[in-house]
């Protein structure tokens, strides 16, 4: 992406960044973060009139026909600013379910996410897992749905949402709206600014994704997109940090000239570069077609680390000044772990990688 | 990605396959047997013009850019042939002589022989007292009419006891801050006065020397740049190659495949979570790796330069090779123990600490990071701006 000239997806990833920095100041970001469940509805209304759920979505559904390079430019630009926009969401859950077996049927589904009339949440995890169980509890009997969900992002705006369920003993990919027979259930988090709620379905009506690859690849997608959006926000906590260090002095010289303050810009900038060099790799692979498991997984787990770490170590290069409610760098901390876990945590994903490892596909 | 360079990477990998196999390394040769095989491979190289490939025609190269240098070492690395003995040599030594060589006729002369193999230059920076701090050398080189006079004392100098020729950064004047009072030559190995003595690395290799100058006089067109700016010719001579190669990886699938097939107290080891995390690691590591070293090449290609994330490749290197090293002697248990060439996971476990240290520490490589890409301020320093002779 840096050594490509500017394209599409520099173009309008550096509007959405210009919309954004002009829209979205700390205090707006700050009340966010005071009640549970929020979301920045104004902003998204914005998102939605200037087609930015559609961005990486075919024209044909009403799109603007670009590619998930994009999308994951347009992804870094959210996680560097902390804006909760479900973009990833609409962008996924649309092309899931126009691959689907029985893409006709979900057709107008997709095509409300392309315009952004409908939000969706992906709520693939399930309480008292970390990551995905083989067959999930929530479970699908004819056309409805019945169980729990965990808190997943979105879930408490969103008018659909994209869970996990089993259907005659085996993992399923539904789509249900929201409705009366859906309660949400929302709670204080370390990071309100996600409108998340977890989900409880007595007999919700459901749709299924139908496609021998539907799950994996609503999974893979969600985790590879996220993986930019948390390069982004670990970028941001590394310049805070570096600017930081450049003007604030102790002992008569800047504390960015201490060699342990440089050695842990040098440890934040080496994560974030190994996590960029993982997710361009599984890019690659996926605008080729090929996307596998152990690339998306090593983006996923390399991204979730850099940001952890660039956020936790931010924090400690800004001392004091670090821990205040005023200051930037806990949004970064909270997020970090949010874009860790709502997708399953590096425990589950390392499993994943390891076991597709020994099976010997590709090393 | 370029149907040229695809073309060539063909022509690399057949003319390979056909030619490693009469140059591989054996176990349990001597160091005069792997120099002399070295030396009969690079003969082979040059007669194919993959010995010096980013090299001048006249000079004995090739005369191909650094893509083409890329793509043939990528291929090469796919052999067991013998590769270190030449790399200092022709990839900074010689292109430093060539570049700031005063005499047409000497270069014609002496490039061909080093591009074949006939002769080795060695680069003579360390000293006791300079390895990180380069600028601190305190080997002098004294104006005597037409010559100079060197005396003083360099280390870690690899292969200076088979080296025919070597270039060194000596001291030309003490009297002014230490950057700016240094000179670069090119010296005979042979010249009277000069003494090298050989290290026993632990690992028992026997590649780096101390050499020590008494009284060596050398002619003044033996001067490689500005009396005095010599600095900057080392810095030319450390960047020389914009982009390196790296050529030791952890044997990754090797060590999975062993995971698989060891146990940890009756149970499979690869069920046994530290042990899949440090290879989870090691996987995503090298991942992250590939991908900067395919956006450096295609930016290249491109026509410009590597991006500045290339500099953490060589800092994650001796760190990886340590890690995965370790982990393979863990899964083998005590047999892990045993030493010698049929455990290359000891081996590269004991060579890691080299890696390290050599070619810029992991702590130097840091500020390097910090301060060139991050553009962090540098360390307070005492020595700024006084005269070498002054300093403490």
């Amino acid at each position: 992406m840096q050594s490509s000239a500017q394209t599409a997806d520099e173009a309008i990833a550096r509007e959405i960044e210009r919309v954004i920095a002009s829209e979205v100041d700390e205090p707006r970001l700050k009340a966010l973060l005071e009640s549970p469940a929020s979301f920045d509805l104004p902003l998204w209304k914005l998102a939605v009139e200037q087609g930015w759920p559609g961005l990486s979505l075919p024209t044909d559904i009403g799109g603007l026909g670009l590619g998930w390079r994009d999308l994951a430019e347009v992804a870094q630009v959210l996680g560097h600013a902390t804006v909760s926009l479900p973009l990833i969401q609409a962008t996924v859950v649309a092309r899931v379910l126009m691959a689907a077996d029985n893409a006709q049927a979900l057709r107008p589904h997709a095509d409300t996410l392309a315009s952004g009339n409908a939000i969706v949440s992906v709520a693939l995890m399930e309480p008292g897992d970390a990551g995905l169980a083989p067959v999930p509890n929530l479970t699908l009997k004819g056309d409805t749905l019945t169980g729990a969900i965990a808190s997943a992002p979105f879930a408490n705006v969103a008018q659909l949402a994209l869970v996990r369920a089993q259907r005659n003993g085996k993992a399923v990919l539904a789509l249900v709206e929201l409705n009366e027979a859906v309660t949400r259930h929302t709670a204080a988090l370390i990071d309100n600014a996600r409108a998340a709620a977890s989900l409880e379905f007595t007999e919700a009506p459901a749709l299924v994704v139908e496609g021998a690859s539907a799950l994996g690849d609503v999974l893979a997608l969600s985790a590879l997109m996220t993986a930019f959006e948390q390069i982004g926000g670990a970028a941001a906590c590394l310049e805070l940090a570096k600017s930081y260090a450049m003007e604030h002095k102790a002992f008569g010289q800047p504390i960015g000239a201490f060699q342990a303050i440089k050695h842990k810009m040098a440890d934040i900038y080496t994560a974030i570069e190994i996590a960029r060099g993982c997710a361009l790799e599984a890019l690659q692979e996926l605008e080729q077609g090929s996307l596998s498991l152990e690339a998306t997984a090593a983006a996923r787990i390399s991204a979730s680390r850099a940001y952890d770490f660039a956020a936790q170590e931010a924090i400690q290069t800004h001392g004091g000044m670090g821990i205040t409610w005023e200051g930037f760098l806990h949004h970064h901390y909270r997020r970090a772990r949010s874009l860790a876990l709502e997708l399953g945590s590096t425990a589950y994903w390392r499993n994943l990688l390891i076991d597709q490892l020994v099976a010997g596909a590709k090393v | 990605m370029n149907p040229e360079l695809d073309q060539y990477r063909e022509e690399c990998r057949a003319w390979l396959n056909e030619n490693a196999r009469h140059c591989l390394l054996q176990d349990g040769m001597t160091l005069d047997e792997e120099i002399a095989l070295a030396r009969k491979w690079q003969a082979l190289k040059a007669d194919a013009g993959y010995a010096a490939i980013t090299l001048p025609c006249e000079y004995g190269g090739a005369g191909k850019s650094e893509l083409h240098k890329i793509v043939f070492s990528e291929e090469e690395m796919q052999h067991r042939v013998p590769r270190q003995y030449f790399i200092i040599s022709l990839s900074n030594a010689l292109p430093t002589f060539l570049h700031y060589g005063q005499s047409n006729e000497l270069k014609c002369e002496l490039g061909p022989k080093a591009v074949r193999g006939e002769q080795l230059w060695c680069q003579m920076f360390s000293e006791p007292g300079a390895g990180s701090d380069l600028a601190a050398v305190r080997t002098k080189a004294e104006k005597d009419g037409d010559d100079w006079i060197i005396n003083g004392q360099k280390l870690w100098t690899s292969w200076a006891q088979i080296a025919d020729w070597g270039v060194i950064l000596t001291r030309t004047d003490p009297t002014v801050p230490k950057h700016k009072g240094l000179s670069y030559f090119f010296v005979n190995m042979k010249s009277p006065g000069i003494e090298v003595r050989t290290l026993k690395r632990f690992t028992g290799d026997q590649d780096l020397n101390e050499v020590f100058f008494n009284d060596v006089r050398i002619p003044d067109s033996q001067r490689l740049g500005e009396v005095n700016g010599g600095f900057m010719v080392a810095i030319h001579t450390l960047m020389m190659e914009r982009y390196a190669v790296s050529s030791v990886n952890a044997p990754l699938d090797e060590i999975i495949e062993l995971a698989k097939n060891t146990k940890v107290g009756g149970e499979p080891a690869i069920h046994d979570s530290a042990i899949r995390e440090t290879i989870a690691d090691t996987f995503i590591e090298q991942q992250g790796l590939r991908n900067i070293h395919r956006r450096a090449v295609q930016a290249i290609s491109d026509g410009g330069s590597p991006g500045p994330e290339g500099a953490i490749r060589k800092l994650l290197m001796g760190e990886s090779l340590l890690r995965a090293g370790k982990l393979a002697m863990d899964l083998l248990g005590a047999e892990g123990l045993r030493a010698g060439s049929y455990n290359r996971f000891a081996k590269s476990w004991l060579n890691a600490p080299v890696l390290r240290i050599a070619g810029g520490t992991d702590e130097v490589l840091k500020n390097t990071v910090a301060e060139r890409i991050l553009g962090l301020p540098q360390e307070m320093r005492p020595d700024k701006g006084k005269a070498f002779n002054e300093l403490p």
